[in-house]
């Protein structure tokens, strides 16, 4: 049975994995305390925001809220570490098949919020489809060059595996998700090179990417085009299109070395900050926190890169290595936009911060994703797999 | 089995290393942005977020009101409304057609609104730059504030505006403020200053303005992004500024009006200048200059039509006449030739002077009296106003022995006087008046003086002028037994309270050098001037003394600007009135008349209407009210 190129054939036979205790202690340490410590930060940047933004109603719902996320993505990762990865590979058809589903429904019967529709809701919460969409997505692209990595340099390679992005990318498009949708591109070209894609084959599509470029500007709506002129010259229009930018880099500046103070921001709580708890939280941490929170937030996510790269240098299998290049591109990607948006380096994108913006989908995927990162480094070891 | 040993070709360890050092030169990117956000330019964003949600408003401050010496309220202020924009709250974008829209609203011309924001956006857009430039109606402060989110950044305030209780009346001394400019702003940038101040433009609001303006007030508010006002943070309440009491009587000021505005309406005079003072103080009872404007129309916000039609009425509506005009004095000069011969020692009181026939000849030239007196001494000769008698002691006459007193002792008594300068009085615009002498000819028209013009000098023609004041105040030294004060309006200031803050304390500008015998003869020929009744005043009730004059000025005819006749002839009476009826210098008050194209009479005195005027004021005032007529007379 084939799936969008996948087959299901070369699956690895999870059934002979059985985790033991003794594997505990393969659990990548670096990884699990720089995990811990930006949840940790999450949360007091959110008790922070919250109790600032009096206008979004009672900050103790926010904190509980976070906390019970928290909670619920530290279950997740220990769940999805106790299984051996090599399940997401054998069920990447399925779950490929899953995850266009759910962003098809996702436009069907989605919420509509602030012009997006984004949002499906379960069990009374809601969910943001195209957050899972973004580690599903790792896990069938890593299957699909793993199956592939020994013929990693044919154009039909890297063509099929555009093919498989290609439906995802449309529908987050379509929602619209500008940002989750360049998530996905950011993942494809980080998997792509350290799979090992011919360089010449990736900078042939970003030289498409450039060509194409005043089509896709066409295709862009009225505001996103306003966001990225607005990002070239933001006081051109300071009450419009540049406000957000120009609120953002005074919050930040005005954070100075050792910021304000938790809660003592000015920015967010007048509202002069907009959408404080996620696109734009970089800058209320810079204001409450200053420089040093700043470097702080950095610090961890190097610890935090570094160690998912050795995961996937250290890997068994190249599943594993491509799922680790996966999660890095997408945590660095979405770090380097977030705060590079926030502080007027690139153009606005509504792409969340992981970890520090306030949002339960976002912290589950990620969380998802680490948990398969963990169980990457818990079997890197060969000769401890039962036979 | 064995553990696989399986190629590990899949790892890629420079791709590895690459990636890693793009994402660490990316995170080096994004460290050196914040340090240069936070700590380079931390500052500038740290006043940016004050700025942001902190809005210093100025509270304006009330300015003091007017009163005249008896508590009668001539200037105070009424609630209006005020129309100003805060620059960064409005989008450069849609500034042009905010601008537009309170244009029509406010009727001002939308460039200079634009402009006027712009230049605040420029000066410092987080203040408020006042838009209106006179009060808006409810309707339209109602209109705005309803409707805010078209008229982004436009606030609305109370402000109270100043209202001339009397306008015309006391628009001449008053004066009236008006918008602060641009110059004025830097000129005095210690001074505290708001570009949106009202600042006194003339009168007695310029000259007074220390006094009058309040101290503003400041109220630091903090805001939302949407502009609401969360809190005050701080506020300095305003000061309002100091209460002017005037030296001014209004019930005088009122007789003198109703008399000098019924002359006009009856055609007698097209314009007429009253001023009284004590000539023991230099304290102004009253101060009239007709025709006047409404300096109320200034307050509301002039239109350019106004404006354009005070400035081109010949009879210049918007000068005080009392200061800020000349008139050659006719007659009542003669008050200044006899005391040059009397203190020069070329005459006494008892030098006489046969007028034995209406003109006299002098190199070839006749020189006319306005009848033949016969012969007269000083008093006689200044009762009578003989103009013989005055040629003779000033320049001599064929056949009379009389020493002339000459041009340049006239001029330097006349300058002792007070006569060819300002007097001080503290209004802007006093005039100086011309007091010629032969070396003033000779580098004004380049030709030596003629005896014609010591002649005509020594009766107040030729190229003799002066300003009311001047004539006045030269009569209260005499009045007074000879000191020449200097005029004042200014009785004191009170704060709001209450409490006298400065009170305003005679000022002698000189003692004249002159006997006081020599000035008793002098107040003898004036109160003699009414009993022989050369200004003749039946029925008189009070012992007034005084002296006429008449003098041919100008053009005698068409008609001014109100369309009344051009007579060419004006009347002075000038006159004062001691506490008894003798030559003491006791007098409390003094008063000047002119009226400006009087009828034209045979006879000097005839149609003089100052005199009729200056008897029925006097006994009106002095008469009319117990308290009055005990300061003034015993």
């Amino acid at each position: 049975m084939t799936a969008g190129g996948i087959s299901m054939a070369r699956a690895a036979s999870p059934l002979h994995d059985r985790p033991t205790f003794r594997r505990l202690d393969l659990v990548d340490p670096y990884l699990l305390i720089a995990t811990l410590l930006l949840m940790a930060y999450g949360l007091v940047i959110t008790y922070s925001t919250s109790y600032e933004d009096v206008a979004a109603g009672d900050p103790t719902q926010f904190i509980l809220r976070g906390a019970i996320f928290t909670v619920l993505g530290i279950v997740t990762m220990v769940a999805v570490a106790y299984f051996d990865y090599a399940w997401f590979g054998t069920f990447a058809p399925l779950l490929y098949l899953v995850t266009l589903g759910l962003l098809v429904l996702v436009l069907l019967i989605g919420h509509n919020v602030l012009g997006g529709q984004r949002w499906i809701t379960i069990a009374g919460q809601k969910f943001q489809v195209s957050e899972f969409a973004k580690v599903l997505m790792i896990v069938v692209l890593a299957k699909y060059f793993a199956d592939r990595h020994d013929k990693i340099g044919s154009p039909l390679v890297l063509g099929g595996a555009l093919v498989l992005l290609g439906p995802a990318f449309a529908l987050v498009y379509r929602q619209p998700d500008l940002g989750t949708s360049l998530v996905f591109v950011g993942i494809f070209f980080g998997m792509a090179y350290l799979a090992g894609a011919r360089p010449w084959q990736l900078a042939s599509l970003v030289a498409v990417g450039i060509g194409a470029f005043p089509l896709i500007w066409g295709l862009l709506q009225g505001y996103q085009k306003s966001r990225l002129t607005a990002f070239l010259d933001p006081y051109a229009d300071p009450q419009g299109a540049g406000w957000n930018i120009i609120q953002s880099l005074i919050a930040i500046g005005s954070g100075q070395a050792t910021g304000k103070g938790l809660t003592a921001g000015t920015q967010s709580p007048l509202g002069y900050l907009p959408i404080a708890e996620s696109d734009f939280v970089f800058a209320g941490l810079a204001e409450d926190l200053g420089f040093v929170g700043g470097v702080l937030l950095f610090a961890l996510y190097v610890v935090l890169l570094v160690a998912t790269l050795r995961i996937g240098f250290r890997s068994r299998d190249p599943f594993g290595t491509f799922v680790a290049a996966g999660v890095f591109s997408m945590l660095a990607f979405q770090l380097v936009v977030n705060v590079g948006m926030a502080m007027s380096l690139m153009p606005v994108t509504g792409i969340p911060l992981p970890f520090i913006s306030h949002g339960g989908s976002s912290l589950l995927s990620i969380c998802m994703a680490l948990g398969i990162l963990q169980s990457i480094s818990m079997r890197r070891d060969a000769s401890r797999l039962r036979s | 089995m064995m553990s696989q040993e399986r190629p590990r070709a899949f790892i890629r360890p420079y791709r590895f290393i690459a990636v890693g050092l793009v994402v660490a030169f990316l995170i080096g990117v994004l460290t050196v942005r914040l340090w240069d956000l936070q700590l380079v330019q931390g500052q500038h964003y740290r006043s940016l977020a004050e700025g942001n949600r902190l809005l210093r408003l100025p509270v304006a401050a009330d300015r003091g009101i007017v009163i005249d010496r008896n508590g009668k309220i001539l200037v105070r202020n009424i609630p209006g409304f005020a129309v100003s924009v805060v620059p960064v709250d409005l989008p450069r974008a849609r500034e042009a057609a905010v601008a537009l829209g309170l244009a029509a609203l406010i009727g001002r011309d939308p460039v200079e609104v634009l402009k006027a924001i712009t230049d605040q956006r420029t000066r410092n857009p987080y203040e408020p730059a006042k838009i209106s430039t006179k009060p808006v109606s409810r309707d339209v402060a109602l209109l705005l504030a309803e409707r805010a989110e078209v008229y982004p950044g436009v606030r609305i305030d109370a402000e109270s505006v100043r209202e001339y209780v009397e306008g015309p009346l006391y628009a001449p001394i008053i004066g009236y403020t008006g918008p602060i400019t641009g110059d004025e702003l830097t000129a005095k940038a210690d001074q505290g200053y708001l570009p949106t101040d009202q600042i006194g433009r003339t009168g007695l609001e310029w000259e007074y303005e220390q006094y009058l303006r309040g101290q503003l007030g400041w109220r630091e508010i903090e805001r939302d992004a949407s502009q609401r006002e969360v809190r005050t943070l701080s506020q300095t309440p305003s000061q309002p500024g100091g209460n002017v009491v005037l030296t001014i009587d209004d019930r005088l000021q009122h007789l003198l009006a109703n008399e000098l505005n019924a002359g006009v309406t009856a055609d007698a005079f097209t314009q007429a200048v009253a001023i009284a003072m004590n000539p023991q103080t230099g304290e102004i009872l009253a101060m009239v200059s007709t025709p006047a404007y409404d300096n109320n129309v200034f307050q509301r916000g002039i239109t350019q039509a106004e404006l354009d039609a005070l400035n081109k009425d010949d009879r210049h509506p918007l000068v005080n006449k009392a200061v800020g005009e000349i008139y050659p004095p006719g007659s009542t000069f003669k008050m200044v030739t006899a005391l040059s011969a009397l203190t020069a020692g070329t005459a006494t009181r008892n030098t006489v002077v046969n007028v034995s026939s209406l003109s006299i000849s002098v190199s070839g030239t006749s020189f006319f009296d306005w009848r033949v007196h016969g012969p007269l001494n000083l008093v006689d000769g200044y009762a009578h106003s003989s103009d013989i008698y005055f040629y003779t002691l000033a320049g001599g006459s064929p056949l009379s022995g009389v020493q002339p007193v000459g041009p340049d002792n006239i001029a330097k008594y006349a300058r002792m006087l007070g006569f060819g300068a300002p007097t001080g009085i503290d209004l802007p615009g006093e005039a100086p008046g011309i007091m010629p002498d032969p070396a003033w000819k000779q580098a004004t028209f380049d030709e030596p003086w003629s005896i014609g013009n010591t002649y005509q000098e020594a009766i107040g023609q030729g190229f003799v002028a002066v300003t009311p004041m001047q004539l006045l105040n030269a009569y209260a030294a005499v009045a007074n037994g000879g000191t020449l004060y200097v005029p004042h309006l200014l009785k004191e200031v009170d704060d709001s309270q209450g409490n006298v803050v400065m009170t305003k304390q005679p000022e002698v500008l000189r003692k004249l050098a002159m006997s006081a015998e020599d000035l008793r003869t002098i107040r003898e020929g004036a109160r003699k001037v009414v009993t022989s009744s050369h200004a003749p005043m039946p029925n008189a009730k009070l012992w007034i003394a005084g002296k006429t004059g008449t003098a041919e000025f100008g053009n005698s005819t068409g008609r001014d600007s109100a369309g009344r006749n051009k007579l060419g002839f004006h009347n002075w009476f000038v006159s004062f009135l001691p506490q008894k009826d003798n030559t003491d210098p006791t007098a409390q008050i003094a008063m000047v008349v002119f009226t400006f194209d009087s009828s034209r009479g045979l006879c000097e005195t005839c149609l003089n209407p100052a005199i009729a005027i200056s008897q029925r004021v006097y006994e009106a005032y002095v008469l009319g009210d117990p308290a009055t007529k005990a300061r003034l007379i015993q």
